[in-house]
C-alpha cells in the first residue's frame, strides 16, 4: 500500500519548574501576554480550564507512570500523554506549549514523556527546561532538597529570580555554586521574571544541532582552596578566629592584591595555587601569618584557634583558604571589631554540602574507538543511568568524517552523525549533569575509548 | 502476584502457517457508498443499535446524526464546551448519549436532537461513556471518577478512588458488570456493590479494554509497548510484547477466537483458543506503511477492517490469507472504525473530518 506522507508540524513544548514562590507564575503570565499572535496551551498542576485570550489553560494532575521493567527512563508522566494527545488532536492546534510542574516535581519523567511516547515524539518537540529560582531562599532548599537539586540539574536555562532581594555577592554565590551542579545551563539573573522571551522560548535545549552549545572548558578549574576574601587592611595586628569545625587543619594564605576587582583577583590566582602547593607553616602559639607567598595551617582543636596576621603597610589584601571561613563561623578583626571583606569568591562547593548533584565536562583530542566507546557509554548508562540526569556532547569516532553529536536524558540516548570536521582540529567535547558523578572514573573510562589510548 | 510472559514472538519476525485451516476464503470487497465531512476531526461515530442512524461526535464539540444513505446531516448541536470524547447508544431504547470535556454527560433524543438529560461526571474531561449490555445502567469515567446512572440520569453509585485516570471501562458481555482500566491495573464494579468486587493488579498503564466475546478473557492495550491478557476465571495473567510503539486498538473476532492488537504498522492476529495465547506466534497481517490507527472485526463473520495514520483501510480474513482483501485510502488518518450492526457496511472517520460508508460487497 502507498502511503500519502503527511507533514505533521511539531510543536515546541517548554517546561517550567521551580519551588513555590519561585516567580513561575509571573514568567507564564509574561510568556502569555508577551506572546501576541501565539496560541500558548499551557498544562498547569491545578484543576480547571481557562481560555486566556486565544490562550488555553488546562489543569492537570501528576501521574508517574512507571513501566513493568521499573526502568527509571521508562517512567513517564501519564497526565501529559492525556492532555496532549488530546490537543495535538485539535484543528486549531497550538503553536507553542508550557507545561509548569509543580515545585515538588521530579522533571525526569516529564522530559522522558517526550522520547518515550510514541505519539508525542512525532508531534511534539521538548524545546527547554527552564528553571526559575528565588534568589534569596534557593539556599537553604539547595541542601535539604533532591526536587530543587534536580530541577537546577535538569534546567537549559536557569533564571535567579528576585536578585532585588539580595546582595550581588550573594548571587554571585548562588550562580558559583548552581554553575557548580549544572554547567551546561544558561543563567541569568532576573526581577519580577523579567526576561528576553528569546532566552526562554524556543532554545533548542535538546536539539542535536545545537548539542555543544556548552563548551565544557567553561566549567571552572578546579582550586585547591574554596573561598578568596578581599580587604583593605591597615598596618597593625588582625586576628582570624575559627570555631572548630568538621576537619582537623586548614591552609590558608594572605596576599597584597592590587585592588578588588576581578582582574586584580585573577592576576593573583595563579601565585595563589603555587603557594597552595608549598608545605604549609603550622598555625601553632605565637606564630603569625605574613603577606606573602607563604602557605599556613590552621590547626583545630577543642577550643577556637586564633589566628594572628601581621599587617605593615597600607592596602588591599586577600586571603585564600581551604575550606570557606563560614564552616567555622570565622570572624576577621582587629581590636576595634570585625571586618567584612570587600570581594569574596567561592571556588568550588564546600565539602559541607557534598554536592551531589554536579557536572563533569571531558574535552580530549583524537578519534574514539566507536565500538570501545559504545560498550562504555553502554555500561554508563545501565549501571549509572538513574543518576545521569542529562548529557550532551560531541565526539570524534574513528574513520567518520562527521562530527557525531548527541544528547542524553537518563537512559535515553539520540545521536547522529553532524557535519564534517572539515578543517576544524578533531576533538571530543561532551559533558555529564548528574548526581554522584565519579568525575576520575568518568574521565579515565572515556579516555580508554580513544583509539591511542594505549599510548597515553 | 504471578506472572506468566507468554512466550510471545515480536511482530514482525516470523508468522505462522494456519495448520488446521478449514475456513473457505472469503471474496470482499469495500466501495464507498457516500462520503462527508464534519470539518473537525472525528473523534466517536456509532451507528444505532437497529443501524438505521448514525451518530457522529467532532473533538471540539459537535455531535449529530447523519442521513445513513446520503450522509448529510439531519441534525447536529454543540454539545460540550471544550470538547467532545465520546457517544453510546442506548441498546434498546431511542437515546444517545455523549462525554464531554465540559464535566458533563448529556442523553439525546436521536431523531430531533433535543437534550433529553444531563448528568455531572465528576471531573473535567468525561473521557468515557458506555452503556450496560441490558441498559440498565450508565457507566462514565471522567479522571478518577466512575458513575453508574440509570437511563434518566439519576446517579446510582459513585466510586471515586481510582489511583491515576481512568483510561478506559467495558461493561462484561451480557453481564452487568463493568471494569475499569487505569495506570495500577484493572477493577470491576456493579450498581449493587458500595466497593470494586474484584481487582487485577499490574504494575502498567492500561490504554484501552477488550473483553472476549464470551466474557473469559480480558485483553488491554498498554502504554508501554504490550498487550497484557487476563483469563477472568483463574485471574492468570500473561503478556505479549515486542510491539514498536504503545497498542491503542484491540478488536475480538464475534467468535472469540482471534484478538487482533494495534501497535506499530502490522496487525498482530493473536489465536485465542484453547489453552489462549500462551506459547503461540500471533498471525502477521503485513501492508500498512503507517501505525494503525483503529481496528474493528465484522459482528459474525472472521473479517477485520485496519485503518492507518495516512488514511488507508484494509479488510482481511485472519488466519486465510496475510494478503489484504481490498484496500481504500479515506482521507488522512483513520480515527473512527465501525460496522453496522448488520455487517453490511463500515462508517470510517478522519482525523480531518472525513465520514465515509464503505460497503462490503462480498461474492456470498
Amino acid at each position: 500500500m502507498a502511503t500519502e506522507s503527511q507533514v505533521r508540524n511539531t510543536v515546541p513544548v517548554t517546561v517550567l519548574t521551580g519551588f513555590l514562590g519561585s516567580g513561575k507564575t509571573t514568567l507564564l503570565n509574561r510568556i502569555l501576554t508577551e506572546n501576541h499572535g501565539k496560541r500558548i496551551a499551557v498544562i498547569e498542576n491545578e484543576f480547571g480550564e481557562v481560555g486566556v485570550d486565544q490562550d488555553l489553560v488546562i489543569g492537570a494532575e501528576e501521574e508517574i507512570f512507571e513501566m513493568n521493567n521499573g526502568c527509571i527512563c521508562c517512567t513517564v508522566r501519564g497526565d501529559l500523554i492525556r492532555i496532549l494527545g488530546n490537543l495535538m488532536k485539535r484543528r486549531d492546534a497550538f503553536d507553542y506549549i508550557m507545561i509548569e510542574t509543580t515545585g515538588m516535581a521530579d522533571p525526569g519523567p516529564v522530559a522522558q514523556t517526550f522520547f518515550v511516547d510514541d505519539e508525542m515524539r512525532d508531534r511534539l518537540k521538548l524545546d527547554g527546561i527552564v528553571t526559575i529560582v528565588d534568589t534569596k531562599h534557593v539556599w537553604q532548599h539547595l541542601d535539604d532538597s533532591d526536587e530543587v537539586r534536580e530541577q537546577i540539574a535538569f534546567a537549559d536555562v536557569i533564571l535567579l529570580n528576585k536578585i532585588d532581594l539580595v546582595g550581588a555577592d550573594e548571587v554571585d554565590q548562588l550562580e558559583a555554586r548552581i554553575k557548580s551542579m549544572n554547567a551546561a545551563a544558561k543563567v541569568y539573573r532576573t526581577e519580577n521574571a523579567a526576561i528576553d522571551m528569546d532566552r526562554v522560548l524556543n532554545i533548542g535545549g535538546f536539539d542535536l544541532d545545537r548539542a555543544l552549545d556548552v563548551d565544557p572548558a567553561f566549567l571552572e578549574p578546579e582550586y585547591p582552596f574554596e573561598w578568596s576574601g578581599t580587604y583593605w587592611l591597615e598596618p597593625g595586628t588582625w586576628t582570624w578566629t575559627f570555631q572548630p569545625g568538621e576537619d582537623p587543619t586548614m591552609d590558608i594564605s594572605v596576599h597584597p592584591i592590587a585592588g578588588v576587582d576581578d582582574g586584580a583577583l585573577e592576576s593573583r590566582l595563579m601565585d595563589a595555587v603555587l603557594t597552595f602547593s608549598d608545605e604549609p607553616v603550622k598555625l601553632v602559639a605565637n606564630q603569625t601569618m605574613k603577606p606573602g607567598d607563604q602557605l599556613y595551617q590552621v590547626q583545630f582543636g577543642e577550643e577556637p584557634s586564633i589566628c594572628a596576621v601581621e599587617i605593615e603597610t597600607p592596602g588591599f589584601y586577600v586571603f585564600f583558604s581551604e575550606h570557606h571561613p563560614n564552616e567555622f563561623d570565622a570572624v576577621f578583626a582587629d581590636e576595634n571589631g570585625g571586618v567584612e571583606a570587600l570581594h569574596t569568591r567561592e571556588y568550588k562547593p564546600d565539602h559541607e554540602h557534598d554536592e551531589a548533584v554536579t557536572s563533569v565536562g571531558i574535552t580530549e583530542a583524537g578519534d574514539l574507538d566507536l565500538d570501545r566507546f559504545n560498550a562504555w557509554l553502554r555500561d554508563l548508562l545501565m549501571n549509572q543511568g538513574p543518576d545521569i540526569f542529562r548529557m550532551k556532547g560531541i565526539l570524534s569516532i574513528q574513520d567518520f568524517p562527521e562530527r557525531f553529536v548527541f544528547q542524553g536524558v537518563h537512559m535515553l540516548f539520540d545521536g547522529r552523525p553532524d557535519r564534517p570536521w572539515g578543517e576544524e582540529p578533531r576533538r571530543n567535547s561532551l559533558i555529564f549533569i548528574g548526581r554522584n558523578l565519579d568525575e576520575d572514573g568518568l574521565r579515565e573510562g572515556f579516555r580508554k575509548c580513544l583509539v591511542d589510548a594505549d599510548a597515553r | 502476584m504471578s506472572r506468566r510472559r507468554g512466550r510471545t514472538v515480536a511482530p514482525g519476525r516470523g508468522r505462522t502457517a494456519n495448520p488446521g485451516r478449514t475456513e473457505a476464503p472469503i471474496q470482499a470487497e469495500l466501495d464507498a457508498s457516500w462520503h462527508s465531512s464534519i470539518d473537525d476531526y472525528v473523534i466517536d461515530a456509532r451507528w444505532s443499535p437497529d443501524g438505521q442512524m448514525l451518530a457522529v461526535a467532532a473533538i471540539s464539540g459537535p455531535i449529530g446524526c447523519l442521513d445513513i444513505d446520503t450522509g448529510k446531516p439531519v441534525w447536529t448541536v454543540h454539545a460540550h464546551g471544550f470538547g467532545t470524547t465520546e457517544l453510546d447508544w442506548h441498546p434498546g431504547l431511542e437515546l444517545l448519549t455523549s462525554a464531554g470535556q465540559d464535566g458533563l454527560l448529556r442523553n439525546w433524543d436521536p431523531a430531533t436532537g433535543q437534550q433529553l438529560s444531563e448528568m455531572d461526571g465528576g471531573s473535567a474531561w468525561v473521557e468515557h461513556v458506555a452503556w450496560s449490555p441490558s441498559g440498565k445502567v450508565l457507566a462514565s469515567a471522567a479522571g478518577k471518577a466512575l458513575r453508574l446512572w440509570d437511563p434518566a440520569g439519576t446517579l446510582l453509585r459513585e466510586f471515586s478512588d481510582h489511583t491515576s485516570t481512568i483510561s478506559d471501562i467495558a461493561w462484561k458481555p451480557g453481564c452487568e458488570e463493568v471494569v475499569t482500566g487505569a495506570y495500577g491495573g484493572l477493577r470491576f464494579w456493579n450498581v449493587l456493590s458500595s466497593d470494586a468486587v474484584r481487582t487485577l493488579e499490574w504494575r502498567g498503564s492500561i490504554l484501552t479494554i477488550a473483553w472476549s466475546p464470551d466474557g473469559k478473557y480480558i485483553a488491554t492495550g498498554d502504554q508501554d509497548s504490550t498487550v497484557h491478557f487476563w483469563t477472568i476465571r483463574t485471574g492468570k495473567d500473561l503478556q505479549m510484547y515486542g510491539y514498536p510503539t504503545k497498542v491503542q486498538d484491540l478488536s475480538w473476532d464475534s467468535r472469540g477466537k482471534y484478538l487482533a492488537t494495534g501497535g506499530g504498522p502490522t496487525v498482530a492476529v493473536w489465536d485465542c483458543r484453547g489453552r489462549g495465547p500462551e506459547g503461540r506466534s500471533p498471525i502477521l497481517l503485513e501492508g500498512h506503511e503507517s501505525v494503525l490507527t483503529a481496528l474493528a472485526f465484522h459482528p459474525d463473520r472472521n473479517l477485520l477492517i485496519s485503518g492507518d495514520e495516512s488514511g488507508h483501510v484494509a479488510l482481511w480474513q485472519p488466519g486465510v490469507s496475510d494478503e489484504p482483501l481490498d484496500h481504500i485510502v479515506v482521507g488522512n488518518a483513520i480515527s473512527v472504525l465501525q460496522w453496522s450492526p448488520d455487517g453490511s457496511a463500515v462508517v470510517v472517520g478522519t482525523e480531518n473530518g472525513s465520514v465515509a460508508r464503505l460497503e462490503l460487497r462480498s461474492e456470498d
